[in-house]
């Protein structure tokens, strides 16, 4: 009888609801109703939204989602719900009302009972209207394995729950699925890649007991792993290449990525890889590793817009950590409470600030940087730079060891030299290294750097005083030299200026490259109120740097400056001396995003916006290279060198005897010191250069001083109202449950064995990787929205083993693959289809299309192409020319070579034009978090897997590598070629369509030579020369034509 | 859709939608029809697809002009400005309200008149800058609704919102939405085109992202496909090179065979719709470079969009397309035209912004009133926010600029069911804030809904545990310039 009801519900269900699996698998029309499974839902549809938690929306002061409001006695003195009395329940009158204004819900709020939903909740009241917590809110338990009327069939323990459901359904399991279709299905679900025919070859005379075992074994230990279960998790991380945002700049967090490869094949265990993620930069004495790995949570998008107001976007960051933890470890839609307790779940919208204060605690600015990393970042060698590095370090250690042991013999030479200075009173001495612009202004404008350089100057009344080393130009506020077009930097140049002042007015441009108009970018080094300024302009305003001494300069006084720049784009890597000393500074503007760099020349005594300057201006020197402390110092030394050798070694100053051992050093060294100073300058210069090469990476870190968190109201940036401290929230708490503090607390917290929802989200998350869907549907949410499990005490049971088994990872992918739920052919019948077409019931194994880094990577290792390298920075294979450069100014560079052929987690993401053939299979567009998957099935798939590049090369290659084999028959060409993609042997009917498409294509390119050309000059992997062209052709086409067969890009 | 196709598909509720074409709406209305409620009641006397109420326009083509456009220099006719020029911009006006950190740290805010001359245009008499005469020829077709505010002050925010109706990144755009609710009317193509094209006034100019016509939470088949301008109209649209068209059909045809034989061993239904699916590549592959050749239009109907209509990639082009394309049965085609971001020297890059766009898109008006499909087809013409009234650079008449100002600014809309002839809503005397009629952007997606014969409250999507909408929770329909 039930059945019969049930079948017909089905069929109903199919013609109309989307959601039918939730009210067949949810309401049953059992006598037994069962408070989460078939009363809840009902509530929180239809009657949350007015009297669930959110308390500012709630009507009457009736509270539907917990015992104690839905018992309560009302205003009215009624009650919502008396246990075991339907007709005194006030519940129940509203839903049955015929008098509109008294009816619930109300007629005009676009929610409505069903006849059988006013049934449920009639029939639940009378029976006593047992009452649960939220099913996902009440911590697993261990359950009893089901008796099963055939105990031979299950393989894992659990197997018995998916069977005794099946039984109950009246249901069998299908048979398990063939060798090859298995060994298809389990290689593509473990590595993303195809078996070889190698591989097949094995298993199939394999005729062992743990044949499929062995198997599994080997996918699980293969690197190919880490890489295929990463995307996943990229996915969920939003990670991505780019800033994300109107400019979309580049970013480099592909460190973070390989950690997450590396550690998914070293199987760490989830609770580590969690801690780690969330927090490994609190953990004590934090390894490198460790703090790479807390990019999970600085992935989110960053806006670098001009204009944009720094704290609305440094909310948003911190939101997106929280809706993104929430969404990966609690399986929460938290992200509803930002604005207002949650409508569905016991989450409050304090609560949710709780949490937002455990993410609000890192030195970071609200405005991310264009183009590059945003603080907070670190330097993250690779491995391998980082051997490099040690070695360089050894050399260097070495070789200053050598000219210590050097000093006795250097400070005698140096001695001897000091003599013959006496004779040359006129030399003096002045970092070389990296020297651009050397102008002594002794009575002259040349540029000794550019002594035929075009150096002019536009008033002739320029004079040239006595100046600290020989003359000095003076300015009155009316002369401008220009130098030309020299000394031109842009925001990652570093750079010095070294040169002596003696000001007469408090305003004045000194030098720069701007043009001396008010919205002019560049840069300048002026006075302003008698502060030396340097500036470094893109627009001013919201992209600019500028900063100042705190002191202003005394009038009329000479003063050696010294300005160093980093290319660092940020204040802190500015630095001015006067007179060799660090001047303290203010950092007025702090912004600098793009590049500075102008066309316009370089200027003396103007140079920019400002007014032009008066005063004298000595020995002014630029170098392309950022001056060190004690260059600086001894640049502000103008004691000529013979004077200070003329001093006894104890009456000069430190400056002095550093400019006269430099010097030395520099020029006059003895030839075995100056050989090994040659090899110390060179190490410097490489270890320069590969400290320039190592990739930062963006983490977490905690500023010392907890920041105040508030709650903001409607979730606006600029409406802070109560301070709250770190928390969570109290329906997923427990008792005796640890104080939380940060985010190290709350890391452990989510990983707590008491944790009522990480282990469930995390292997429901998991068997979706497997069958398409999780046990609960809704893999993003496990609130009273989400969707009942199908299988409850299977996942209650899989948390446990996982919790159990130290949250293995490898292991819960094993169990599953090993599973006779999962080894199930995929075949359906009409039957099942009608009954059950999602499969939710697991009658037979999963047929599901692949992803689209999958149908990428299938074809690129078919054909032989695909490189096997692990991680490193992204890479650029093939894609439609002009793609970025239609939306935006950035263009696209092709890679060439090995790249092209790299597994698809390592193309280039950028977020604002992803790469057109992944989204069109549903790839993430990783602007935000996403662990659901989605497939469709659209035209533009045919239209890529047809005519992309990618796939048409791989035909070709796929073509190539079977005619290379010799003596073979077309047939059997064919064959191998079909069996290489598909992983079985094609039927008789499908190698006569085959062999008659070829012998269609031989023809047609026999007499179209031309045609068979240009197929085969597809793709920039060069074409096999030794094969016919027209042969080639032809069985290109047919590869092409297996690459599009449903069945290869679908698991078996 | 031949009966014939239809017999093959699948009767699961799943992969019935899944058939692009097939599903004219189907899948909203699925999700209509699932809540027990009284919009399955509604939908039961609408159709095809969802319609809440007799559509007034069947297809919409939205003119969105990136960056911003000055209502200030265009529509929003301020006389009283030129006399306070140069003056400083009254905190009383401005009240306190928040500026984009491009301007918030200027020392001043000096009122910037418009240099260009206005006049009154038409039986309406709308006000219409000098810069746009072919824009006010047509004026009594038009709408300016002048009274629009948002809620965003810089590009990306405000973009995503005015497409999404959310600031953030992860909702569907307005055409995906339509392409969910209402389905394509031609079976051939995409049911949302979207097209880009650079302005000359600002090449420069700010960028757009995918997003923008992409279908966030919703399937991906529901996403614009962008139509380019240079290379190949679709990606991946035309053979590789020595693979002909005959070669391809036939290659088809083995593929269906070989795929129906795995449909008749796995009885996966999802193999029917892949079927269906390169059958409609295939069609797309033969009706897209039809659509794209202009060869079938008389000399004049081109010229009329001006002279760079026959250059592949222009806005004018692209106007030229989006009739094309409506005429096709293309439910939702936008146009996004950069280049409106006049921070500063707005008098230098203003005017070539109006070129590209004034007589195009005035054409596209008046061509579709000539042919008829005026009526029905929904146009609309607007940026993101608007500009301010005071100076951002250096005040003189050749340099000026304006910053972002979302508290006013004017956008037009003809056709398919909007009042023409109509100026509606007004600002203050310095077009800083609106006093009357104010028009949210989610009023704006309401009342497009409304012409398209949808319910902004009932078009909705389930996804993390609630109800979405175009319009999230806000949104009225602005009734008064509905026809």
């Amino acid at each position: 009888m039930f059945a019969s009801i049930t079948q017909s519900a089905v069929l109903l269900a199919i013609v109309v609801s989307p959601l039918w699996t939730r009210s067949v698998l949810g309401v049953e029309f059992s006598a037994d109703l069962t408070f989460n499974r078939d009363i809840r839902p009902i509530l929180s549809d239809n009657c949350f939204h007015c009297h669930g938690p959110d308390e500012a929306q709630r009507q009457a002061n009736l509270r539907l989602d917990t015992q104690d409001g839905a018992f309560a006695e009302l205003e009215s003195g009624n009650r919502a719900i008396v246990p075991g009395n339907a007709s005194g329940s006030e519940l129940v009158r509203r839903i049955m009302s015929a008098d509109d204004s008294e009816l619930m819900p109300p007629p005009d709020s676009a929610r409505k009972l069903t006849a059988t939903q006013r049934d449920v909740l009639q029939r639940w009241i009378q029976g006593g209207a047992s009452w649960q917590k939220h099913w996902s809110l009440i911590p697993p338990e261990r359950p009893a394995l089901p008796k099963v009327s055939n105990p031979e069939w299950p393989r894992e323990v659990w197997d018995r729950f998916v069977l005794a459901r099946l039984e109950s359904e009246g249901l069998q399991p299908s048979a398990e699925a063939d060798k090859s279709a298995l060994l298809r299905r389990v290689t593509l679900d473990l590595t993303g890649l195809p078996p070889t025919l190698e591989e097949l070859e094995s298993f199939q005379t394999d005729q062992s007991s743990q044949a499929y075992e062995k198997v599994v074994d080997r996918l699980l230990a293969s690197p190919r792993f880490g890489e295929r279960m990463a995307t996943d998790w990229l996915d969920a991380a939003r990670y991505a290449d780019t800033n994300g945002y109107q400019s979309d700049g580049i970013r480099h967090m592909w460190r973070w990525r390989d950690w997450v490869i590396d550690a998914l094949n070293r199987n760490m265990p989830f609770d580590q890889f969690t801690i780690e993620q969330l927090a490994g930069d609190m953990l004590e004495g934090a390894t490198l590793d460790q703090q790479i790995a807390t990019g999970f949570n600085r992935n989110h998008r960053g806006n670098a817009e001009g204009g944009i107001i720094p704290q609305e976007y440094a909310v948003e960051y911190v939101v997106d950590r929280v809706d993104t933890t929430a969404t990966v470890w609690l399986g929460l839609t938290l992200g509803c409470a930002r604005c207002h307790d949650h409508k569905f779940d016991p989450v409050s919208q304090r609560e949710f600030y709780q949490l937002f204060a455990l993410f609000n605690n890192v030195p970071e600015r609200g405005r991310a940087t264009k183009y590059g990393n945003s603080d907070p970042q670190i330097k993250s060698p690779t491995p391998k730079q980082q051997a490099n590095l040690r070695e360089i370090e050894e050399q260097l250690a070495a070789c200053r060891a050598e000219l210590d042991a050097q000093r006795p013999q250097i400070d005698e030479a140096q001695a001897t030299w000091e003599k013959t200075l006496r004779d040359e009173p006129s030399r003096d001495w002045w970092p070389g290294d990296g020297l651009l612009v050397d102008l002594p202004l002794d009575g002259s404008i040349v540029d000794r750097c550019n002594p035929s350089g075009k150096v002019a100057a536009n008033q002739a009344n320029l004079t040239f005083p006595v100046g600290q080393i020989g003359a000095a130009a003076e300015f009155s506020g009316e002369q401008r030299i220009d130098v030309g077009d020299v000394a031109s930097f842009g925001f990652l140049d570093p750079f010095s200026i070294s040169l002596w002042v003696q000001p007469q007015t408090a305003d004045g441009v000194m030098l720069g490259r701007m043009e001396e108009a008010a919205d002019a970018s560049g840069y300048t080094l002026q006075l302003d109120r008698g502060k030396l300024q340097l500036n470094l302009i893109v627009r001013w305003l919201d992209d600019a740097l500028r900063v100042e001494t705190t002191e202003p300069l005394e009038m009329n006084r000479w003063r050696h400056v010294v300005v160093t720049y980093d290319g660092s784009r940020a204040a802190t890597g500015v630095k001015i001396y006067l007179d060799g000393q660090p001047a303290p500074l203010n950092v007025l503007v702090d912004e600098l995003n793009q590049t500075f760099k102008t066309k316009s020349l370089l200027r003396i005594g103007a140079g920019g916006p400002g007014p032009r300057y008066a005063g004298k201006l000595d020995e002014l020197r630029i170098y392309g290279r950022k001056l060190l402390a004690e260059e600086a110092e001894v640049s502000a030394n103008s004691t000529p060198l013979h004077v200070i050798a003329a001093l006894p070694a104890a009456e000069r100053s430190p400056a002095q005897s550093k400019k006269l051992a430099a010097c030395f050093l520099d020029r006059h060294a003895p030839a075995s010191t100056a050989e090994i100073r040659s090899k110390l300058l060179e190490l410097e210069k490489q270890k320069m250069k590969l400290d320039q090469t190592i990739p930062t990476t963006m983490v977490m870190q905690e500023l010392p001083e907890q920041r105040a968190t508030f709650v903001l109201t409607r979730g606006e940036y600029d409406k802070p109202a109560e301070r709250v401290l770190p928390g969570v929230p109290a329906s997923v708490s427990w008792e005796g449950q640890p104080s939380i503090h940060n985010r190290l607390d709350f890391a452990r917290w989510l990983v707590s064995p008491q944790n009522p929802l990480t282990a469930r989200v995390t292997v429901n998350r998991i068997w979706q990787l497997y069958f398409g869907q999780g046990l609960v549907k809704t893999v993003n949410d496990f609130g009273s929205q989400g969707e009942r499990p199908s299988h409850p005490e299977l996942l209650d049971f899989l948390a446990i083993e996982f919790i159990s088994r130290g949250w293995n990872v490898k292991a819960l992918h094993k169990s599953i693959v090993m599973s006779a739920t999962y080894r199930q052919s995929s075949q359906m019948t009409p039957m099942l289809t009608q009954r059950d077409p999602e499969n939710r019931l697991l009658a037979r194994g999963p047929r599901l299309r692949l992803s689209a880094e999958m149908v990428r990577d299938q074809a690129l290792a078919v054909s032989d192409l695909l490189t096997q390298e692990i991680g490193g920075p992204s890479v650029f294979p093939y894609q439609p020319v002009g793609l970025w450069k239609e939306l935006g100014d950035a263009d696209f560079k092709q890679d060439h070579g090995e790249a092209l052929y790299r597994r698809s987690l390592y193309t280039f993401w950028k977020r604002t034009a992803a790469p057109p053939t992944m989204i069109a299979f549903d790839a993430a567009g990783r602007e935000s978090c996403r662990v659901l998957q989605t497939r469709t099935n659209t035209p533009l798939q045919a239209l890529a897997l047809m005519n992309e590049v990618t796939f048409v090369e791989a035909a070709r290659k796929l073509a190539e590598r079977v005619l290379r084999e010799e003596n073979k028959t077309s047939q059997a060409r064919l064959e191998t070629m079909f069996r290489l993609v598909l992983v079985r042997a094609p039927t008789p009917d499908e190698a006569s369509i085959l062999s008659s498409g070829l012998a269609r294509h031989l023809e047609h390119y026999r007499r179209r030579p031309e045609a068979a050309s240009n197929l085969l000059a597809l793709g920039e992997s060069p074409r096999d020369k030794t094969l016919d062209v027209t042969e080639l052709a032809a069985y290109t086409a047919t590869a092409n034509l297996i690459l599009n067969l449903d069945e290869t890009i679908t698991k078996p | 859709m031949s009966q014939q196709l239809l017999h093959t598909l699948p009767t699961s509720r799943r992969h019935f939608f899944s058939a692009a074409g097939l599903g004219i709406g189907a899948a909203a209305l699925s999700s209509l029809l699932d809540q027990p409620s009284a919009r399955a009641a509604k939908s039961s006397d609408a159709a095809p697809g969802l319609t809440h109420f007799a559509p007034k326009a069947k297809r919409v083509i939205y003119l969105f002009q990136s960056g911003g456009p000055s209502q200030i220099d265009l529509f929003d006719y301020k006389p009283r400005l030129r006399e306070w020029g140069g003056g400083e911009l009254p905190g009383s006006v401005r009240r306190g309200q928040r500026l984009t950190g491009m301007t918030s740290g200027q020392a001043s805010f000096p009122i910037a008149a418009s240099k260009y001359k206005f006049a009154q245009h038409g039986q309406s008499g709308a006000w219409v800058s000098e810069l746009l005469p072919h824009t006010s020829r047509i004026a009594d077709r038009l709408c300016f609704v002048k009274s629009m505010f948002t809620e965003a002050i810089n590009h990306d925010p405000a973009i995503t919102f005015f497409q999404t109706g959310t600031q953030l990144a992860g909702r569907p755009s307005i055409g995906a939405w339509l392409s969910y609710g209402l389905g394509t009317q031609n079976l051939d193509l995409p049911a949302f085109v979207a097209l880009v094209s650079q302005g000359t006034g600002n090449p420069n100019d700010q960028p757009l992202y995918d997003r923008l016509w992409g279908s966030g939470f919703l399937p991906t088949k529901y996403q614009g496909i962008k139509f380019r301008g240079s290379g190949e109209p679709v990606l991946h649209l035309s053979n590789p090179p020595g693979i002909d068209d005959s070669t391809r059909r036939r290659m088809l045809d083995d593929l269906s065979r070989l795929n129906q034989l795995q449909l008749d061993k796995y009885a996966d239904p999802e193999i029917a719709t892949r079927i269906a699916q390169y059958e409609l590549a295939y069609r797309m592959q033969m009706s897209v470079p039809d659509l794209t050749n202009l060869a079938d239009e008389s000399a004049s109907a081109i010229d009329m969009y001006g002279p760079e209509a026959r250059k592949p990639g222009t806005f004018a082009a692209n106007c030229l397309l989006a009739r094309r394309l409506s005429e096709r049965g293309v439910r939702f085609v936008e146009l996004f035209h950069r280049g409106w971001d006049q921070h500063t020297k707005l008098p230098e890059q203003l005017p070539g912004q109006c070129r590209d766009t004034d007589q195009p898109a005035a054409a596209l008006v008046t061509d579709l009133a000539q042919r008829g499909l005026l009526d029905e087809t929904l146009v609309i013409w607007g940026g993101e926010f608007g500009r301010t009234v005071y100076c951002q650079g250096q005040l003189t008449p050749e340099t000026y600029g304006r910053d972002h100002h979302p508290r006013c600014f004017t956008v037009w809309i003809a056709g398919g069911g909007i009042k023409p002839g109509l100026s509606f809503g007004q600002t203050d005397e310095h077009s800083y804030n609106v006093i009357e009629n104010p028009v949210h952007v989610h009023d704006l997606h309401a009342t497009l809904l409304h012409c398209l014969g949808i319910d902004h409250t009932q078009l909705t999507y389930f996804y993390q545990g609630r109800h979405h909408r175009l319009t999230d929770v806000h949104g009225k329909v602005v009734q008064e310039i509905v026809a």
